[in-house]
């Protein structure tokens, strides 16, 4: 499957409420050990209930600047919240359903290390 | 209220954000990521790749991801899907405007050929190795390849 055909796609629970689209994908690099880097799981979907396209990420990380654009980024993704991979049930065509009892878990990234 | 805080070390929301106070917030995700946490959009759509020696090879115009079947319920407990391949060629266009590529005329570079993710997407191999680069090997060798001294370095 095409992350692109996944994004945008509206995010549904188990009894058919519309939450929200499908805004970005949660990946972590932490499956098997592979040759150069270790194999990349999807962990999770980010789904915002305003907005169907992800932009910047402020509503992700702890960062507030330039002021304006933080506000606008964070109004604009109010609200919005991480469903572990554990709780998809389904994914369709435009459409990606959630289990009974999903939870809403916090979107903000864990802090990443600094590079050099 | 700060009391309550105080007696509560597991308590992790409380980021000071006094507008969010009525709403619920959710809770962190309780799994400790094993590994860097990515998110795909955000981290590695539209970044540049480049090769073991630096040399720009493409940008991650899509990514392709093994293991979601469309319209199948996922089992509780089965392994989650894997990122694949980083897509290039004309999926750019597809993503802006819609529609499918045909399979044979996307351009993959295996996600295993990843040696580090960064600002830019840096691959394990030489560019030449790789499909993406066929059109800028083309033209070096037909077009400019056939101007004279376009051979050698400029002396």
């Amino acid at each position: 499957m095409i992350l692109s055909d996944l994004l945008g796609s509206d995010a549904f629970d188990a009894e058919g409420r519309r939450l929200g689209a499908v805004l970005d994908v949660r990946l972590e690099i932490s499956g098997a050990p592979a040759q150069l880097l270790a194999e990349t799981v999807v962990t999770g979907v980010l789904v915002s209930s305003h907005s169907r396209f992800s932009t910047w990420g402020y509503e992700r990380r702890g960062e507030d600047g330039p002021f304006l654009i933080a506000w606008l980024q964070r109004r604009l993704h109010r609200g919005s919240f991480l469903v572990a991979w554990d709780d998809v049930e389904l994914v369709d065509v435009g459409r990606v359903v959630f289990r009974a009892g999903y939870e809403q878990l916090d979107p903000m990234l864990p802090q990443a290390p600094r590079e050099a | 209220m700060n009391d309550h805080h105080e007696h509560d070390p597991g308590h992790e929301h409380d980021r000071g954000d006094e507008q969010d106070a009525g709403r619920r917030m959710p809770r962190r995700d309780p799994r400790a990521p094993r590994g860097r946490v990515l998110d795909a959009h955000l981290h590695l759509l539209d970044r540049q790749v480049l090769d073991r020696e630096g040399v720009p090879v493409t940008t991650v115009d899509d990514l392709e991801l093994d293991g979601i079947e469309l319209g199948v319920r996922i089992q509780p407990g089965s392994p989650p899907p894997t990122l694949a391949a980083i897509l290039t060629g004309p999926q750019l266009l597809m993503r802006l405007f819609g529609g499918h590529a045909p399979a044979a005329r996307r351009i993959a570079i295996p996600w295993k050929l990843v040696s580090e993710v960064g600002t830019t997407v840096r691959l394990g191999v030489d560019a030449d190795s790789l499909d993406a680069s066929w059109v800028e090997r083309w033209v070096s060798r037909h077009l400019i390849g056939r101007i004279p001294g376009g051979r050698h370095d400029p002396e």
